[in-house]
């Protein structure tokens, strides 16, 4: 029974154990989701008092769906942890890209759990059968953004997947576009597939600075793109399709190897989709995580074809809470969901713009 | 002439628009979907060529020469009264349509539009619109004829040849005060219908046109994508005078397509509120107090310029803050049931979500910050022991009650807001109504009405601050000067 005596230790090995299991029953799911929810009542009081004023407790919660689930806005007001936000090995923190000053902070004690759902669900989402491959980050490092969770996430990348010429193509000084295209040409004529990933607002200031050079490649077969983020501002359907087909003409890609990866600060697992072929695409999670999708007003699951607000029950997320209610917009598909975006007039948020505000700070 | 067009059975399909000198098909029609999904209303809303708005331009210019310019106001304000009677006849078909028509566009409940627009009616009747002249122009006359001035030369208000106005739809009917204000001042008009309700506008248009034919020619009712570069620079452009209701980024957006020489009056976002005395808290009267609050919340769910997003209420009477939140929740239920929410969009829905669940947590965190009710409600009501800022509120019925120890703390909530202040729904005592009218004009309010009427501004009122007449009038002065050199050349001599 996991409750306040049950360490992050013990937890965490149960989690990695559970992680690398080829699959698990809805039985097994439910048993761990309400043992991590009964620990994090005991212990992480914030919480515990929203549970209280909803009437929810251990004790009357007898499924994963009864979870109360935390708005992603708690994560700004309230230090959502088990253990002291100071005993915690690392804290992302999201980009805050509208209300400035107020960051949401999600706390992890250790980042084993979040590394092996990063590296299981990766592999066989996006290496698929590669081993490793050359990869272009168009993202700043780890030491760069130490506080960014899609830093250490494309450091993970780069680190586990990423073979020797692997290399970052955005720094202080900005888009180091010539290298990239060095790095490209190269790719081209040694015929071995190509990936490169980074932020969706990367991409697009890449884009525009390659048409400004009226440069574009034709990567090898297998190459491909991740993109994350979205960018601000844009609604998604008619420019999501556009910017597909810009990244399948510019660098020769087809759109099914043009993987969108969808996360957030606040869970430890990511989503992704099997291309953008068509758009708005099925993202799908791990065996750890189930997203539902709610009427906002009574937090019921809406019928089946409705449109509602996502709801995400990550297993990874031991630490906070993992049930979070996000201000993202969907529909759920047999496997997964189709994100349709934000809740109009919900604040904008996401790493784009942390790569735009990097990118102008470099320009100076 | 036909006031809506049925094209097959199972959809009505509302035909906007007025468009004097231009056929049906003549015109390039754009579909919208207004409407909840399952009781949709389908909209066509007439796409202009810049030529055919040129034309149109030219012709209302002319006909309101004519039929306006040369009208004594007060026979301009005896067709609008038959106009607006016809509006107040419930067997009028013109008015059976906007009680069928309204609803299913705004999702406003039917009952709320049918009193709203009655109430909003009344202000428009004849004596009324009396009323509403002379509150701009101590001497009417003014607006017919020169008149002599007090210090010599004489002087006369001209309206705009060609008055532009781009309507809101947050509220039904909303576009009735400035249509009336342009005939008044005997401008010829061009009014943008908005999206969301291009009925009123539509429909109040072919009626004066029935009422009054000589009249046909001297408006129209349009529409446009909001946004639209070319049509707005070549609309403005026509314009004398352009008068808008919109989001402020839309409001600047249009600045930028204005020539220097057309006069612009914008009116932009407003934030309004409500303050409650002790002295209207006694066990007796607060009751009645709650109720009027509420009707300010629940009337067109928040979605006025009017509307109230946060209640400061007083410490110390017999009803203290935290009851009167109680009894606003309870005059708020029973006002559901009388008066139905919208039904709301996922978006919106969202919003309201989202602002409930902030201050649930803000409960976790002050002692006296309360969410009251369940998340099923058809309204929110939160209790506020600290002091709050002025917010807004998600509309639909979501509401923050703040207690103060004494009405004057408000001032400093309510500063960030200078720019978009609007209305306060106060209810005092006679003493502490000129005080607290000083503070709140000194903090950048602009109307201050009783609790229960904030939704019904008066006849005459001064909009965002501003005079609805004047603002649009150029007025004409012959010096003193020119009458006695005229003097000089008399053919007898003095």
């Amino acid at each position: 029974m996991a409750d306040g005596s049950t360490s992050s230790e013990d937890t965490t090995r149960e989690l990695l154990t559970f992680i690398a299991l080829p699959a698990v029953s809805d039985e097994a799911f439910n048993d761990l989701a309400l043992r991590i929810f009964a620990r994090q009542f005991a212990l992480n009081l914030p919480y515990q008092r929203f549970c209280q004023m909803r009437g929810k407790t251990p004790r009357l919660v007898k499924s994963w769906r009864d979870i109360p689930a935390v708005p992603i806005d708690a994560f700004k007001e309230f230090t959502l942890s088990c253990i002291p936000a100071e005993d915690c090995e690392r804290v992302f923190m999201t980009s805050g890209t509208t209300r400035g000053d107020v960051k949401g902070r999600h706390h992890h004690p250790n980042l084993a759990v979040y590394d092996a759902s990063m590296l299981r669900h990766f592999s066989e989402h996006f290496m698929q059968s590669d081993a490793r491959l050359p990869m272009g980050i168009l993202f700043p490092t780890e030491t760069l953004m130490q506080n960014s969770s899609l830093a250490h996430y494309l450091g993970l990348a780069v680190q586990h997947f990423g073979s020797a010429d692997s290399a970052y193509f955005l720094d202080q000084s900005g888009l180091r576009t010539d290298a990239l295209c060095a790095a490209l040409q190269k790719a081209e004529q040694s015929k071995q597939p190509f990936a490169l990933l980074g932020a969706s607002y990367s991409f697009v200031h890449l884009m525009d600075e390659l048409q400004a050079r009226g440069l574009s490649f034709a990567l090898p077969q297998g190459s491909r793109i991740l993109d994350t983020g979205g960018f601000k501002g844009q609604s998604r359907d008619i420019p999501m399709d556009d910017f597909y087909a810009q990244l399948s003409a510019t660098f020769g890609i087809d759109r099914r190897q043009c993987i969108n990866m969808y996360g957030m600060t606040e869970l430890s697992t990511q989503f992704y989709d099997a291309g953008n072929r068509s758009v708005p695409s099925v993202k799908r999670g791990p065996h750890w995580l189930r997203s539902r999708v709610l009427d906002p007003m009574t937090g019921q699951e809406v019928a089946r074809g409705e449109r509602g607000i996502l709801a995400h029950t990550d297993l990874a997320n031991f630490n906070s809470v993992t049930t979070i209610l996000t201000e993202d917009v969907g529909v759920a598909s047999d496997d997964g969901f189709v994100l349709l975006g934000r809740a109009q007039g919900a604040e904008a948020k996401g790493c784009s713009l942390a790569v735009e505000d990097f990118l102008k700070a470099a320009r100076g | 002439m036909t006031i809506a067009h049925t094209e097959d059975v199972s959809v009505e399909v509302f035909k906007a628009g007025y468009l004097p000198g231009l056929r049906n098909d003549q015109v390039r029609w754009k579909r919208l979907q207004l409407g909840t999904p399952k009781d949709a209303l389908t909209v066509e809303v007439p796409e202009l060529s810049t030529d055919q708005i040129k034309t149109l331009a030219s012709r209302i210019r002319q006909a309101s020469r004519a039929h306006l310019k040369s009208w004594p106001a007060s026979d301009i304000i005896r067709t609008i009264d038959t106009a607006i009677a016809r509006l107040l006849d419930a067997q009028d078909p013109y008015r059976q349509a906007l009680e069928r028509l309204l609803p299913r566009a705004t999702g406003f409940d039917s009952d709320m539009v049918r009193l709203g627009l009655n109430s909003y009616l009344q202000t428009f009747r004849a004596l009324q619109l009396q009323r509403f002249v002379t509150e701009d122009f101590a001497n009417p006359k003014l607006l017919d004829e020169f008149q002599p001035r007090p210090k010599g030369g004489w002087s006369k208000a001209i309206g705009p040849d060609l008055l532009v106005h781009v309507w809101a739809g947050n509220v039904p009917a909303l576009p009735l005060w400035s249509f009336v204000s342009g005939l008044l001042v005997k401008a010829g008009s061009i009014g943008k219908v908005a999206s969301a309700e291009p009925i009123f506008a539509s429909l109040f248009a072919r009626l004066l046109a029935e009422v009054e034919p000589r009249w046909a020619d001297c408006f129209a009712a349009v529409w446009w994508q909001g946004g639209d570069d070319v049509v707005e620079r070549c609309v403005f452009a026509e314009a004398d005078v352009v008068l808008a209701y919109g989001g402020n980024a839309a409001l600047q957006a249009m600045q930028d397509r204005m020539p220097v020489t057309t006069r612009f009056l914008p009116h932009g976002h407003k934030l309004s509120f409500g303050m409650v005395s002790k002295a209207a808290l006694s066990v007796i009267r607060g009751q009645t107090t709650a109720r009027a609050a509420a009707l300010d919340v629940a009337r067109w769910d928040q979605q006025g310029c009017y509307s109230p997003h946060v209640f400061y209420v007083q410490r110390g009477g017999p009803v203290q803050p935290l009851e009167f939140a109680q009894r606003l929740s309870s005059e708020l239920a029973a006002l559901a049931s009388k008066f139905a929410r919208r039904s709301l969009t996922l978006e919106e829905a969202a919003s309201v979500a989202s602002w409930r669940k902030h201050h649930e947590f803000e409960s976790l965190r002050q002692a006296g910050h309360r969410v009251q009710g369940d998340a099923s409600q058809a309204f929110t009501v939160v209790y506020a022991d600290a002091p709050q800022p002025l917010l807004p509120s998600p509309l639909n019925r979501c509401m923050l009650v703040v207690a103060v120890d004494v009405l004057q703390d408000v001032m400093p909530l309510i500063e960030p807001q200078r720019a978009y202040l609007q209305t306060v729904g106060l209810a005092a005592a006679p003493e502490e109504l000129l005080a607290l009218g000083e503070a709140l004009g000194q903090a950048g309010v602009t109307r201050i009405c009783a609790l229960g009427s904030m939704t019904s501004p008066e006849a005459g009122w001064h909009h965002d601050g501003r005079f609805s007449l004047l603002d649009l009038v150029r007025m004409v002065d012959i010096d003193q000067s020119a009458e006695l050199a005229a003097e000089r050349f008399t053919p007898y001599e003095l």
